[in-house]
């Protein structure tokens, strides 16, 4: 079908005479039929706003009260902003093989570095950071091994983002805080990156916990109250120049606030792609199959995870500014450097295929949207699901599978000593008693007291089971199981699905396709020489 | 004792150099700026701290040496052990005693086998995917933290009563102090010289200790290496899991202390050397009295005792780059 | 069945995704030495790991003493009778010389009976028995290594290039020791060193790239110049 529309749109490009056009024609014939699942997605993504208005009949803009469209873009939003967040651990995780367990300070360092800097600056902030600059250029000089050039290069660029980032008067612009957000997120990468990047693996995933955590602890503390808002986090209803304010009863900056996001995904995954197809990426995907390798054949592997390391950062970085504008009180919290954003991702990645691109797309639009779509459904435990089980016979279902799935060898083995034993025994009380029967009793004697105990130690477990079973009747939000529902998925990928549902899928496909291609060599081949595989 | 001195290797002794002297310094700047009797709570604080951590690094060495594994959810089990031991501790009908060997022996008990479970049913099957183990323990902490949240709601448990026997005070340094807390040192030393006497001195120990070498090798020679495995795995749970409970008549228990002991572990297990015993043991000491004097200093200079949060980061940061295999390790 | 203590039949092993062996063949009869020949890389210790079990084969057959052994675990191997000596002399570093004898046991005593022999085959290690194994030198620590696998009643030894980085002295003492335990015990060598393999054996296999592709009597292979030549390089 596909191959079909293909032919006939390449025959097609070859009318044109005009062979510059023809070229043109040529390749955006190719763009768009080698990427029209994207390009689809991206036209819903962009119209979803009007989509959800059409389906639920409410306005994409109303006045108030604000309806389902409305809503469902912030939702949108907010997925699309943690979607960013996703992709960019999978570039560090699944492409790079680089695990940190920090990356929620890259999140949260996007809102509160951004609004820090916006209350917080006062021009005299310029002085101090050129003589920052200089005194980082001095320290390289003293400390690497860099050249004069190299750190004339340093120096310059530290004094020009200064002077750009950082205005000798007057306030400081929105921009301008972004920018030294990002500054802030690639300074970190660095230093994380020069700390523990030239060792083992294991390093880097403990230090950037630790630094993560540290930085949740003091933003949390009310000490620093007057600067972070501790708890509270810090607002900015304010701050915000108008265009960036999805606030509903904005005319016209809503909906654009919204475009601006979906802009920023496209960007944010394209980015992805190039960076993975440029030579860096290949490099990058080198080391994670095989860093020694990598090392051997001369590459940096050093340099290439540092680089990697910061451009996900910065991605995450204004994922996370992008995720508190759409937030619904318009508030950073502590929460956002939290782990919760460093597990979401990591399990977004894992569920939708750690080292695909569309995976972590996948998997966090899915859980995410589908979360804030349950959200609010109730359930009991006698609740039927698809007409043949209950909540509860589902759950029973799914806990003794999955206990008999992950501990079926030992189970297995156990099951098998039991028989072994109980026929030694026999075997061993039949000599003991030759010939007067009475070793049966003695079998019996012995393994009914054994029977009898573990009956004694299930009745006990089991009523205090039955027991805690009057919550039966309780009603439950989706919400309240939502992490447990996770918690179980997360394990049960990271032991059956290694490779996610999107790598899962690929493997699969491409199996069958070597298997078809198989097939037909050795139809047409002719027979007897086969055996070279 | 003597033999061990006598047989260090150049590198360890320069370590136990650089660990006496960064210890000295410590206490002399305390006791410079504190005062006498502050230095010496402090100094006290900061060594009950330190056995504090040890139960959860020492678990958290033990494995990685042997299992190549980074726990993660060496905290949690802290955390469990904690939650369990305080609902036995509040929940029973006797004395106090008798209610703290319970909690200690439903707690220990609960997360060993918490433990078990995890490495069998877990961590095992996953010995070819190493990467996937160190994320399968970062996962699991997170979602066992949320299971304690669940279950026993996100207020903090206030501290309970020691036990009656250690209902008592003692003056230390003109401060008034539960003998409760000589318990915790006296608890923590306990451990150390049990893990260091199971090491040294049974066949079990022999087999863990050369098995942190070559596992493989000592599979060859016709020891079940996996059942070893497991039986680490637990006790490094069982000793967080009582480190937790010890915490509950001292601190009570806290969603945050999981993640808190978690990340000091880490950092006693980076300046100790990752694997190595003693390094632990040391590391420990040395990371609670850092901790505490950075505690006293950032509160009496800046009034914001969080800061201290940040004296453990540095430590960090400075032994990754000045030796990176930590101070007992080996050099990789 | 059959007369041999030892079958390798046919086996593929994999590591990762590497086809490492692709088909290897070794019949050990009881009572001999029998020599592993062949190239650097050819899969020579591959060979010996898979039959002890620490990379087990994917297909093909190993039978010892008459049993299925392939696919079980490491350990059930090694305790069915079978002593490994791996390459480069893998000893533990930090457990002394008495303890890395002591952790070969399988039942209590095995030291206590083995000691004397194993004195008499190694005398050095009665004089380091106190030591950390790390800080023997290159020699003993073979000679602990051999030993190790001596302190349990083995009926089959595996022994990986035993001669590797030693001094021509040093060799002699090994193919002494190697020669005396062959009395005892079946050992299935891997060496490198023709001369030594060639006075020690009596049967030998040549593994070229993962594939066994040749066996017989050592008295016939030394005859054979041409043979060698194409296998071993060695002229
Ligand atoms: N972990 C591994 N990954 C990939 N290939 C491996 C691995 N281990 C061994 N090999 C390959 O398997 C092949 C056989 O290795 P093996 O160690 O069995 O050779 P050998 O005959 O013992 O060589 P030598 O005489 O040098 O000891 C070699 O080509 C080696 O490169
Ligand atoms: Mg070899």
């Amino acid at each position: 079908m596909m191959s079909m529309i293909e032919r006939t749109i390449y025959a097609n490009t070859q009318k044109i005479k005009d062979p510059t056009l023809r070229g043109l024609a040529e390749s955006a014939a190719r763009l768009v039929l080698e990427n029209w699942a994207y390009l689809l997605f991206v036209i819903v993504l962009w119209r979803f706003p009007y989509i959800v208005a059409d389906l639920t009949d409410t306005e994409v803009q109303p006045r108030r009260p604000t309806g389902d469209s409305v809503f469902w873009q912030s939702e949108m939003a907010r997925a699309l902003a943690l979607t960013c967040l996703a992709m960019s651990y999978n570039l560090l995780f699944g492409f790079s093989g680089v695990i940190s367990f920090g990356h929620a300070l890259f999140f949260g360092a996007g809102g509160y570095v951004t609004f820090i800097v916006l209350n917080e600056y006062d021009a005299s902030y310029q002085q101090g950071a050129l003589i920052v600059v200089i005194g980082i250029t001095l320290i390289l000089a003293l400390f690497s091994r860099m050249n004069v050039r190299q750190l004339l290069i340093i120096a310059l660029i530290g004094v020009l983002l200064t002077l750009l980032l950082m205005p000798g008067e007057g306030t400081l612009s929105f921009y301008q805080a972004i920018g030294l957000a990002v500054v802030a997120s690639i300074a970190v990468s660095l230093i994380s990156g020069v700390v523990t990047l030239r060792l083992r693996g294991i390093y880097f995933a403990m230090f950037t916990l630790a630094l993560a955590e540290m930085f949740w602890v003091l933003a949390k503390s009310g000490t620093f109250r007057d600067i972070t808002g501790a708890e509270d986090g810090l607002g900015f209803r304010d701050i915000l120049p108008e265009s960036f304010n999805p606030t509903p009863t904005f005319d016209g900056s809503r909906l654009d606030m919204y475009r601006l996001t979906v802009v920023f995904f496209v960007i944010v995954f394209i980015a992805i792609r190039r960076y993975l197809n440029s030579p860096v990426g290949r490099v990058m995907i080198a080391i994670r199959e095989n860093e020694e390798r990598a090392r051997t054949i001369g590459y940096n592997t050093f340099y290439y995870k540092v680089l990697t390391m910061t451009f996900a950062g910065v991605i995450a970085t204004l994922s996370g500014l992008l995720f508190v504008i759409w937030a619904t009180d318009k508030r950073v919290h502590p929460e956002a450097l939290s782990l919760k954003y460093t597990v979401d991702p990591l399990l977004n990645s894992l569920i939708g295929g750690i080292g695909t691109l569309t995976g972590p797309v996948i998997a966090t639009l899915g859980l995410s949207l589908g979360e804030t779509y349950l959200r609010n459904e109730t359930f009991t435990l006698d609740t039927g699901l698809f007409g043949i089980l209950t909540v509860w016979q589902l759950a029973v279902v799914l806990v003794v599978g999955l206990v008999w799935w992950l501990f079926r060898r030992p189970l297995q083995t156990g099951l098998r000593r039991v028989v072994d034993m109980v026929r030694r025994d026999t075997a061993r009380a039949a000599t003991f008693a030759s010939g007067t029967h009475g070793h049966w009793a003695l079998i019996l004697g012995y393994y009914g007291l054994v029977v009898l105990l573990l009956l004694a130690v299930g009745l006990v477990i089991g009523s205090e089971i039955a027991h805690n079973l009057e919550f039966k009747g309780d009603v439950y939000n989706v919400s309240d199981l939502w992490e447990l529902f996770l918690g179980i998925l997360f394990v049960v990928v990271v032991m059956a699905l290694p490779h996610g549902i999107v790598g899962t899928w690929n493997t699969f496909w491409a199996n069958r396709r070597v298997r078809r291609l198989e097939q037909s060599a050795q139809q047409s081949a002719p027979k007897g020489n086969n055996s070279a595989s | 004792m003597l033999t061990y001195f006598a047989n260090l290797s150049p590198q360890h002794r320069r370590s136990w150099g650089l660990v006496v002297a960064y210890v000295a310094l410590l206490l002399a700047v305390s006791y410079v700026d504190f005062g006498y009797n502050t230095a010496g709570q402090t100094a006290f604080r900061g060594i009950l701290l330190g056995m504090l951590v040890f139960m959860v690094a020492s678990g958290l060495s033990l494995i990685f040496g042997l299992l190549d594994v980074l726990n993660f959810a060496q905290g949690a089990f802290l955390l469990i052990g904690a939650y369990v031991g305080y609902d036995v501790y509040t929940s029973l009908d006797a004395g106090t005693t008798v209610r703290f060997l319970a909690a200690i022996v439903s707690g220990v008990v609960f997360v060993g086998v918490l433990g078990a479970i995890m490495e069998t049913g877990l961590i095992r099957p996953l010995y070819d995917r190493p990467v996937f183990q160190i994320v399968l323990t970062f996962g699991l902490a997170a979602v066992l933290l949320d299971l304690v949240e669940r279950y026993y709601g996100p207020d903090p448990k206030q501290p309970l009563d020691p036990p009656g026997f250690l209902d008592n005070n003692f003056t230390l340094f003109d401060q008034s102090l539960s003998y409760y807390r000589l318990f915790i040192i006296f608890l923590g030393l306990t451990m150390m010289v049990g893990v260091f006497l199971l090491l040294n001195r049974t066949r079990i120990g022999i087999i863990i200790r050369a098995g942190v070498q070559d596992s493989e090798m000592v599979q060859a020679l016709g020891i079940n290496v996996r059942l070893i495995f497991t039986l680490v795995f637990v006790l490094g749970a069982a000793l967080a899991a009582l480190g937790g409970i010890a915490l509950v008549p001292y601190q009570g228990a806290t969603l945050e202390m999981g993640n808190q002991f978690l990340i000091l572990a880490i950092v006693v297990i980076v300046i100790g050397g990752m694997g190595s015993y003693e390094g632990t043991a040391i590391a420990s000491i040395v990371v609670g009295l850092t901790r505490a004097v950075a505690e006293q200093l950032s509160l009496e200079h800046f009034d914001a005792p969080v800061l201290a949060e940040t004296s453990i980061l540095l430590l960090m940061i400075v032994v990754l780059l000045v030796q990176p295999s930590g101070l007992f390790g080996r050099e990789e | 069945m059959t007369d041999y203590i030892l079958e390798v039949q046919n086996i593929h092993t994999f590591i990762g995704e590497f086809h490492i062996l692709e088909g290897v063949t070794v019949q050990v009869p009881p009572g001999s030495i029998t020599v592993l020949l062949g190239r650097n890389g050819a899969g020579k210790t591959t060979t010996l790991r898979s039959i002890i079990g620490l990379t087990p084969p994917r297909s093909g057959q190993i039978i010892f003493k008459g049993e299925v052994i392939q696919g079980r675990r490491a350990y059930h191997i090694a305790r069915m009778g079978i002593g490994y000596v791996p390459e480069n002399r893998i000893i533990f570093r930090d457990l002394t010389v008495a303890q890395n004898l002591q952790i070969a046991e399988r039942q209590k005593g095995d030291l206590d009976r083995k000691a004397d022999f194993i004195f008499t085959l190694f005398p050095d290690l009665k004089r380091l028995y106190t030591l950390p194994g790390g800080n023997l030198s290159g020699g003993q620590q073979q000679m602990l290594a051999v030993a190790r696998a001596l302190v349990p009643d083995n009926d089959l030894l595996l022994i990986d290039e035993p001669s590797e980085g030693l001094a021509p002295v040093i060799i002699e003492q090994m193919m002494e020791a190697i020669r005396q335990l062959s009395s005892h015990t079946t050992v299935l060598l891997v060496e490198q060193n023709f001369q030594v393999a060639s006075r020690l054996a009596e049967r030998y296999v040549i593994i070229e790239e993962g594939l066994s592709v040749h066996a017989g009597l050592i008295a016939d292979l030394v005859q054979d110049r041409d043979l060698i030549k194409t296998y071993l390089g060695v002229a």
